[in-house]
């Protein structure tokens, strides 16, 4: 099934791309007719079975958001469209993806892990040792089946907007990976408010509309909008044939640059200039009150390279606390515009029957990724940048050609109270904040729970709440990989507390970055100076900051876990990259050393006040 | 967390302090002059203008003397401070008039050529802001500044003390009490972005002058005079602007004895200023303004090449100076 859908889906590529063989043409024109009678007949099956109706899926992705950043997650952010969503559903505190963003999404759209799906590294960090692998293609690989391709054969319209970044090629685009109706952002990123990208050598963001590549943008585009407005249509033009819908709302908010409207700009000017350390303390301090983290939880060290901001002049607090207004608004429009969508379906009487899935596809973005790709003066991109990224006047901050991001110091805070962020696989770079509702969900309304999730689970889950299975095997024999995740149907339903045992583990592995959990143990190998370069050992149960390493202390504990690792790298084809963006950072960051509150004593030391009674002038 | 980001940022903010600083009362008002910056800041303005007209420049009640022709060179240096009252930004500034003139004047039938030099009237201002951003108390303040929609209420008053002499029509000093009352307006068109700012301003004012009761032996009365300015000005690129100038002159009847003298005025005079930020001190302004329509007997004549330079410094400013020439 999974392989004549394929087929359909590259032939509807097929047509968006010039110059394939009248062969392959008859070929694809063949398999597509068999395709589509095998779509209608389950599509038939599907309709009849849709009484009751099966309920629409809406699956929404922030893309960087962090752990803390809605407001039903303690955060200060003004997000009440995503708050009702968890006041009506379910947050979960235990929810897993990967530490980065397309591994994440080939994942959440395949249900298998990261390292048979294609995106084993990210695209742009290819190792040299993983070309050609399978699993390593950089983009979502033919062998896997998608979750929008089963849910259309399942009867549902399939739609996407926002941002793909799971391959460019015609055979890769979301029309030939499942989706009826799209609008999409190929790459990873890229300007808000036009085609515009990162380097000289690939200056255009690249867009697909149903299948077709974008030479232009609509007007008045702005990404966050324009995406709500084409799900909003792609909704109501299929209204009428009473076919449940997937829709997959891949916002490229709030990841970097903060391009922003001016309307949304200015709502929370002054409020971070208290600094990072302060806004962390809140956001926790809300987290244990609203039952998100227990009594008792510390935050994450600082950064060992991020001052503590009361040591900062205002200037450079006033500006560093600018770039998290301006974080704080991307995700507030964002949350705006998630309000419209929720608004129209409640308007054509569609909210009450749709499972809402939010949460962010990483870490919080802590490295600056302009620094990164706008290069050195006398370069190819810094030329390019200085043409169209120099916007750098903090009022020029949000408009088209400025780039911002907030830094590590801010991304630690949209993680409260895990370590370290987006691209690692502390807490910090993999837990994130989740949030289902809708029919789904049994458990009471706005309740929390702490079960061990991961993003692999929402295919099975899906799956089962569409009235569908995974095929195992493609209709030409060819074997699917097996899904990984276990679907949530009987947590949502209340009659257990977690999908996972205590024996059930999950692993990580991005750019040589590698860990597992298993139960409240977690297992981690990271590079210098995030890591160790060597194995660390904690319990996140007692320790979700991760900031004390057991792993001498629990060399029993130790040995279970490398083999729990072992068992993952044999069970998911881990090839451990010969290169990595982390393998220098070493040289480039200070030295590590620990957090210790109130050091230097130096720099907190006050004005000494000597006792009233014992002031008096010079004696002449 | 690049520090150095905002240092400059710091610099570029003190920098518009330098702007600020009050230039010729005297001459036309020039675009950007009530921008705000970072309270207790300094600067020191030094103008110079070169003028010919029919009427003596360092007289602001721009009184014609029909057929005559006048060529000044006058330079302008003063000091300006600026502080918060009251919550709201404010400068107090004091400014001298220096320089030569010389000319042709008609006086009673009589054409004497003439010519004088030496020190004005000092100046002192006061202008304090009504509507708009409040005072710019620290950096962050400053960061943040966008004008908007800006309103402040200006005075000055001129100290009859500049040389003066009375045996003759023309002089430097002007021997009488004046000053003006002003409202300047700063409109923001678009954003504020150093490379995009986009200004229109305004500013209405009343100039009001005393008896000069020594003039050649006669008393010499001028009724109050409206003027008002107007600058649409444009950032050129972050550190380059430009403005295009435009003011109306109305009133300032001038009567010697209880004898009107001419007419009052009605006149235009348009003109154009480039402005340019040399260093995170100083600035320069070049101008250019004439009169328009001014071929009838009795209009004000005038036209004027103005450059200035502008210092500005602020405590901080200079500190952090010192303190990166020890990293």
């Amino acid at each position: 099934m999974a392989s004549l859908e394929k087929e359909s889906a590259g032939q509807a590529s097929a047509r968006a791309a010039d110059g394939k063989s009248s062969g392959r043409r008859w070929l694809a024109g063949l398999l597509g007719i068999v395709g589509m009678l095998a779509t209608l007949a389950v599509s038939d099956l599907a309709i009849a079975a849709d009484t009751p109706r099966r309920p629409n899926i809406v699956v929404i992705l922030g893309d960087d958001m962090g752990f803390s950043d809605m407001g039903s997650f303690g955060g200060e952010i003004r997000t009440p469209n995503l708050d009702t969503l968890a006041k009506k559903g379910v947050r979960f505190t235990n929810f897993y993806t990967n530490p980065s963003c397309s591994p994440t999404r080939a994942t959440l759209l395949s249900g298998v892990d990261t390292h048979r799906n294609g995106l084993g590294n990210m695209d742009e960090w290819t190792a040299p040792n993983q070309r050609g692998a399978v699993g390593y293609e950089g983009y979502l690989n033919d062998r896997v089946a998608t979750l929008p391709q089963l849910l259309r054969d399942a009867g549902y319209h399939t739609y996407m907007v926002g941002k793909w970044h799971l391959g460019k090629n015609p055979e890769q685009i979301p029309a030939a990976r499942g989706f009826e109706r799209d609008f999409s952002l190929l790459d990873g990123a890229g300007s808000y408010w036009d085609m515009t990208n990162f380097t000289g050598a690939s200056p255009l963001s690249v867009f697909t509309e149903d299948g077709r590549y974008l030479t232009k943008l609509p007007d008045d585009y702005y990404a966050t909008k324009t995406y709500t407005d084409k799900l909003i249509g792609f909704i109501d033009a299929n209204r009428g044939d009473g076919k449940p819908f997937f829709a997959y709302v891949a916002h490229q908010a709030p990841h970097d640059p903060y391009h922003l409207p001016h309307d949304w700009r200015n709502r929370h000017v002054g409020e971070y200039d208290k600094g990072w350390d302060a806004v962390r303390a809140e956001r926790l301090k809300r987290q244990v009150e609203l039952g998100i983290m227990p009594a008792g939880t510390q935050v994450a060290e600082r950064m060992w390279f991020v001052p503590d901001p009361i040591v900062l002049a205002p200037a450079s607090r006033a500006i560093l606390g600018k770039k998290m207004e301006l974080y704080a608004g991307m995700v507030e429009n964002m949350d705006f515009h998630i309000g419209r969508l929720i608004d129209h379906l409640k308007e054509i009487g569609e909210y009450d029957n749709t499972v809402f899935i939010v949460f962010g596809d990483n870490g919080a973005e802590g490295t600056d990724l302009f620094a990164q790709i706008a290069g050195k003066p006398g370069t190819r991109d810094f030329l390019y940048a200085a043409i169209t990224w120099s916007q750098t006047h903090p009022n020029a901050w949000g408009d088209p050609g400025s780039y911002v991001g907030y830094g590590p110091m801010w991304a630690q805070v949209s993680m409260t109270p895990f370590s370290q962020y987006k691209g690692w696989v502390a807490e910090g770079g993999i837990r994130n904040a989740l949030v289902v509702s809708g029919p789904l969900v049994k458990r009471p309304a706005g309740s929390i729970n702490h079960g061990v999730m991961h993003v692999a689970d929402i295919m099975p889950t899906l799956l089962e709440a569409a009235g569908t299975v995974y095929p195992g095997k493609t209709s030409g024999g060819h074997e699917l990989p097996p899904l990984m995740g276990k679907s949530w149907g009987p947590m949502l339903g209340g009659q257990v507390e977690s999908p996972r045992t205590a024996q059930d583990y999950l692993g990580w592995e991005v750019f040589g970055n590698r860990a597992v959990r298993k139960g409240d143990w977690k297992l981690r190998w990271q590079y210098k100076p995030f890591g160790k370069g060597g194995w660390e050992l904690f319990n996140l149960k007692n320790d979700p900051a991760e900031r004390i390493d057991l792993a001498a202390e629990r060399p029993d504990k130790m040995k279970e876990m490398l083999a729990t690792w072992n068992d993952y790298v044999q069970a998911n084809n881990v090839i451990l990259p010969s290169r990595s963006p982390f393998e220098t950072l070493e040289d480039s960051l200070p030295p590590r050393v620990a957090d210790d509150a109130g050091y230097p004593p130096l720099i907190y030391k006050r004005q000494f006040v000597p006792p009233k009674e014992m002031v008096a002038d010079p004696q002449l | 967390m690049n520090k150095t980001h905002w240092s400059r940022r710091v610099a570029a903010v003190l920098t518009v302090v330098g702007a600020l600083c009050t230039t010729a009362a005297q001459a036309q008002t020039p675009g950007r002059f009530y921008l705000r910056g970072l309270s207790d800041a300094n600067a020191v303005p030094v103008i110079v203008n070169s003028v010919s007209g029919n009427t003596n420049p360092f007289d602001p009640a721009h009184t014609v003397t029909p057929g005559a022709n006048f060529d000044a060179t006058m330079a302008l240096v003063g000091y300006a401070h600026t502080f918060a009252l009251f919550d709201r930004s404010a400068i107090a500034a004091v400014i001298v008039p220096m320089g030569r003139i010389s000319g042709d004047v008609t006086v009673g039938g009589r054409t004497f050529n003439q010519s004088a030099s030496g020190f004005g009237d000092p100046m002192l201002e006061f202008n304090i802001n009504l509507i708009g951003p409040k005072a710019q108390k620290n950096i962050p303040d400053a960061l943040r500044y966008e004008p908007g929609f800006s309103l402040d209420l200006l005075a000055d008053l001129a100290l009859p003390i500049g040389e003066y002499d009375s045996s003759k029509p023309l002089n430097i000093g002007q021997n009488r009490w004046y000053g003006r009352v002003g409202l300047p307006v700063i409109w923001q068109l678009g954003d504020w972005v150093p490379g995009r700012r986009t200004t229109l301003e305004f500013l209405p004012a009343v100039w009001m002058f005393g008896d000069n009761t020594d003039y050649v032996g006669q008393t010499l009365k001028t009724d109050p005079m409206f003027q008002l300015d107007a600058h649409l000005t444009r950032d050129f690129t972050e550190q380059f602007w430009g403005s295009l100038d435009a003011a109306w002159y109305s009133g300032g009847q001038a009567s010697i004895n209880g004898v009107t003298q001419g007419k009052k005025l009605n006149n235009v005079g348009i003109g154009l200023t480039l402005g340019y930020t040399i260093n995170d001190n100083l600035n320069l302004t070049f101008g250019y303004k004439s009169t328009v329509n001014d071929n009838g007997p009795g209009d004000l004549q005038m036209d004027s090449f103005m450059v200035s330079l502008v210092f500005g410094w602020h405590p901080l400013l200079e500190g952090s100076k010192r303190l990166k020439g020890e990293k």
